[in-house]
């Protein structure tokens, strides 16, 4: 809780997610675990944005989603990338190397 | 692939809306569980550890409107609650709806009826394949005058003609048929092979004639109808090979047609027996319908062309009894002729209606507008709660629409009585009976509901943007609609109801005035207790003449010695109408026609002499026939005084000769006599006709006429009786009075009054709402003003009457306007009127008059209301 929390830049989220779900097919709240364990709590993403993202790359047809019981019994939804997905999260990854590239250089500058 | 994947998604989430909440749901849950355990095992206590994730997770009701819409979900349960409420508040306001639906119903209504008329009439495709290429062949000296073919003339087409394929002939007849049973008469048609291999009819058991058939010699055949085929042995298959005696002669069932095929190339037979080759003697006479299939690749152009050399070509082989040079084999399209005249009346339908559906929605509109001013106060507050402008539009428009398929339900039921009362009373439209409101109508009703309710939503939606909603909690009533222009738009509407319901309406009282005169017309004969029905011979059993002259004169004696009858005649036609059946040519000696003009045509009926007595119908010069008018070489006639004025002015007939169809090496026919004026075309019509004596040549077939003093029943068994010992299986139809031909007589022009004045109907109730429509709006706008006028003394009739006037201003200036409409297209009507001129002063005066009281009706009830108003609470400030 010491560390300060960084928000997300605009549009980063559905890269977040299409990143983690290409390492592994997971379930949402599994999926916010990972990504402040990755970010190394620097990154905290609100279920209630995470949700509404996920149900918006399954309707763009990204991931796929699937019901299935987890260790415990329990039953959740497991979201897994798509072919598009997959072609979705190379091209955007281009587009951030390209982006953060440009802007580490502008930094530089001064 | 990703589309129909996103599409898929998306209709499941529509149609199994209930199932994605319960999955969100269950993701959700499952998601704050977790969290919560989480925290749990960080040392938190359940209760804590429950807040705590809720709170990391957010507002969860937030989340899954953000989630469906993310989905595309809430746009469903939204529009059902906009129905939902839609209809609740419709319920609320019966009168309103009920005047909407009725409205919308009447328009929608004619509408989808009008479409079935039309897509069966003049959209469908004959059934045939190929119909493109069918054609029916006339005779024809001008475009107007076209008559049937003879044998020769269709010996000839097949013969010579290169541009068909195949050429049917056929003949109607009604004749006697029994299958074992009592005889009955049954509509024939007799064809040729050519023709059932013209249309390519698909037969549904057996098979077509051939050309082997039609030989002199051959065994009798018959196809026949699916109805009859089933009605006497059945089934089509059990039909095969049975035997049916047709006039007299045993007919094999060779082939049996499908049940869609009542009528071949429009004409309807119960059975189709072939119709055998003769070698003509003379060009006549004429009767066939012929018709022919043209090779691909060629126009009607060239077989025109064809037909033409083809005309030309037999003429001189003929000439003797067939002097017409300039008349031509002529084909028409096979279509065009089955629909006939039909797209007129048709065209003129679909324009009616289309008006009336206009009228119906801005009617509505109109009412719609009132009923937004009366809810302003609900609307208002609603957008001050926070419902946004477009959510405040859809919820009018779903009303309007909600509003619209209530009355497009309504419609359907006008649409179906709608259509069964064109097809009983627009009689004479080929292919009407095959109409029927099928799936594709009810699309159109459906389509028409939506796009009429979004119009008539339309209007009072645009009000929401026009105003500022405050206004709506401060003043009650003067946020929305009292800009002039739509007011003066409305009224004008108004005012355009009226000018159109009055020609309407005057055409249709015109119409059946002029069917009451026609009714009323002498017919000039006595119809009172003269009855008739047609009686028809087995021709194979009275192979010559003097057996069927026996048979008739016997019948005649015997039914004269019957008891209560006091008169009993036999003629070929019957007055006062014979739908030209009975028409022949003929040319007056002493001033014949120039060589190749078309010589006149007159009806010509043979006749009893004791016709003239028993119909009452006087001898006015010379004589009636006699016994020893027997043909041969001096053939005699009788005029009516109609006929001999035209053709001999004042001078007496009495004597003179003329030649009969064409035939000039026949002897000359004698005018003997003239009688009074009676019609075989149509009451109303000129009384032209020429009587033959029967003596000269007995038919198979005759109209008995009987007068008697008992009731129609038993004269009718006694002449069944008389009948039957005389041949067991001659064929009777029902017997009818004179009477009821008189009536029937005028069935087509009775029957369009008829469905004028439905459509009058019609447009009386549409003016009628839209000037109660306009007064209620008027009403509920001036309401405070009202008030203060009472409060300040004005007697509460004054201000009803003030109202009226409003209202009935506009209805004036339509009914002036529709004066000027109605004189306009006066012309119209003319050719079909009797007895009234198409302008008739009285008649149009009633009209109007009846018109303005019902306007008057309307706008009373409304402007009641102004004067129920209490001052006090229409001034107090809201």
């Amino acid at each position: 809780m010491a560390r300060p929390k960084t928000t997300l830049l605009q549009g980063t989220l559905d890269l977040i997610v299409l990143q983690m779900l290409q390492a592994e097919p997971t379930n949402g709240y599994d999926l916010t675990i990972r990504i402040q364990a990755v970010s190394k709590d620097v990154l905290n993403v609100n279920a209630g944005s995470l949700y509404p993202a996920l149900y918006r790359l399954e309707e763009q047809g990204l991931i796929r989603a699937e019901w299935a019981s987890t260790a415990k019994g329990r039953r959740a939804k497991i979201y897994s990338l798509t072919a598009a997905g997959r072609r979705q999260l190379n091209t955007e990854r281009e587009t951030w190397a390209r982006f953060s590239g440009a802007l580490a250089a502008i930094l530089r500058t001064s | 692939m990703r589309i129909i994947d996103r599409f898929m998604g998306w209709s499941r989430s529509i149609f199994r809306r209930d199932e994605v909440e319960r999955e969100m749901n269950d993701e959700m849950t499952t998601h704050l569980e977790r969290a919560k355990e989480r925290l749990m095992a960080r040392g938190m206590s359940e209760a804590d550890a429950r807040v705590q994730a809720r709170r990391e997770f957010g507002n969860v009701g937030v989340l899954q409107e953000d989630a469906r819409d993310a989905r595309g979900l809430r746009l469903v349960p939204e529009l059902l609650d906009d129905v939902r409420y839609s209809l609740r508040a419709l319920a609320h306001a019966p009168a309103f709806t009920i005047a909407a639906a009725l409205v919308l119903g009447l328009g929608i209504g004619a509408s989808t009826a009008v479409f079935s008329a039309v897509d069966a009439v003049l959209l469908a495709r004959l059934p045939y394949p190929h119909d493109e290429q069918l054609v029916r062949v006339f005779e024809q000296n001008s475009p107007t005058n076209r008559w049937t073919l003879s044998v020769v003339d269709y010996q000839a087409i097949e013969r010579y003609g290169r541009s068909f394929s195949s050429v049917g002939a056929l003949r109607g007849n009604t004749v006697g048929v029994s299958a074992g049973r009592d005889a009955e008469r049954l509509p024939m048609g007799y064809v040729t092979a050519g023709f059932f291999d013209a249309l390519d009819v698909t037969l549904r058991a057996g098979r077509r004639l051939s050309r082997a058939d039609e030989d002199p010699g051959a065994p009798a055949v018959v196809v026949a109808g699916y109805e009859y085929a089933v009605r006497q042995f059945g089934s089509p298959t059990a039909a095969l090979d049975q035997i049916v005696t047709i006039d007299g002669e045993a007919h094999r069932v060779v082939g049996v047609l499908g049940a869609s095929d009542a009528r071949l190339a429009g004409r309807a037979a119960d059975l189709w027996p072939v119709m055998r080759r003769t070698i003509p003697t003379r060009r006549g006479p004429n009767g066939l319908f012929v018709i022919a299939r043209i090779k691909p690749g060629i126009s009607i152009a060239a077989a025109r062309r064809e037909l033409d050399a083809i005309s030309v070509r037999i003429f001189p082989d003929w000439q003797a009894g067939f002097q017409d040079k300039i008349a031509r084999l002529t084909p028409y399209s096979l279509r065009d002729v089955i629909i006939g005249n039909a797209d007129r009346p048709l065209a003129l339908f679909s324009a009616a209606v289309a008006l009336v559906l206009l009228i119906a929605v801005s009617n509505v509109a109109s009412l719609s507008v009132v009923r937004c001013l009366r809810r302003w106060r609900e609307i208002a507050l609603r957008s001050v709660l926070g419902a946004s402008r477009g959510r405040l539009v859809r919820l009018i428009i779903t009303e309007s629409i909600v509003l619209a398929t209530i009355g497009g339900a309504a419609g359907i039921a006008v649409g179906w009585v709608g259509l069964e009362l064109l097809q009983k009373y627009a009689v004479g439209i080929a292919r009407l009976d095959t109409a029927h409101l099928d799936a594709r109508a009810l699309i159109v009703a459906l389509v028409v509901s939506v796009v009429a309710g979004c119009a008539i939503g339309i209007v009072p939606a645009m009000r929401l943007f026009a105003g500022d909603r405050g206004d709506g909690l401060r003043d009650g009533s003067r946020a929305i609609g009292d800009g002039k222009s739509t007011d003066r738009i409305r009224s004008a509407f108004v005012a355009a109801e009226f000018a159109l319901a009055l020609p309407v309406l005057a055409a249709g009282a015109l119409l059946l005035v002029s069917v009451m005169h026609l009714q009323n017309v002498d017919p000039g004969f006595d119809p009172r207790g003269v009855s008739t029905m047609t009686i028809g011979l087995p021709s194979s059993a009275y192979r010559d003449n003097a057996s069927i002259a026996g048979f008739w004169t016997g019948l005649a004696a015997e039914a004269t010695r019957l008891p209560a009858v006091k008169a009993a005649a036999f003629g070929t036609a019957m007055p006062p109408n014979d739908f030209g059946n009975n028409n022949n040519n003929f040319d007056l000696v002493d001033s014949p026609v120039p060589p190749g003009g078309a010589q006149p045509s007159v009806s010509w009926a043979a006749v009893t002499a004791d016709f003239f007595s028993t119909l009452n119908i006087p001898l006015l010069d010379g004589r009636l026939f006699t016994a020893t008018d027997t043909g041969g070489a001096r053939p005699v006639v009788v005029a009516t005084k109609a006929w001999a004025k035209r053709y001999y002015a004042n001078r007496s007939p009495i004597g003179r000769e003329l030649i009969s169809g064409g035939c000039t090496a026949c002897p000359h026919t004698v005018i003997v006599g003239v009688v009074g004026d009676v019609t075989f075309d149509g009451l109303g019509m000129p009384r032209e006709a020429l009587f033959s004596p029967l003596t000269e040549g007995w038919p198979a077939q005759l109209y008995l006429f009987v007068k008697a003093t008992a009731p129609q029943s038993i004269v009718a068994r006694g002449v069944r009786d008389a009948v039957r010992s005389a041949n067991p299986i001659a064929a009777m139809g029902p017997m009818a009075t004179m009477d009821d031909a008189i009536y029937n007589s005028v069935a087509a022009p009775r029957n369009w009054a008829t469905i004028l004045v439905a459509f009058a109907a019609a447009a009386l109730v549409m003016a009628a709402v839209g000037i109660f429509g306009l007064l209620s709006y008027a009403v509920a706008l001036r309401r405070r003003e009202i008030g203060v006028r009472m409060a300040l003394g004005a007697p509460s009739g004054r201000v009803v009457a003030s109202m009226v006037g409003g209202g009935m201003r506009f209805a004036i200036v339509g009914a002036i306007i529709g004066l000027g409409l109605t004189v306009m297209s006066s012309r119209w009507l003319r050719g079909s009127l009797y007895g009234v001129s198409a302008i008739d002063p009285p008649l149009l005066l009633a009209v109007t008059a009846g018109l303005l009281v019902v306007a008057l009706i309307a706008s009373w009830l409304p402007a009641r209301r102004a004067a129920r108003i209490d001052p006090v609470e229409a001034m107090r400030p809201e």
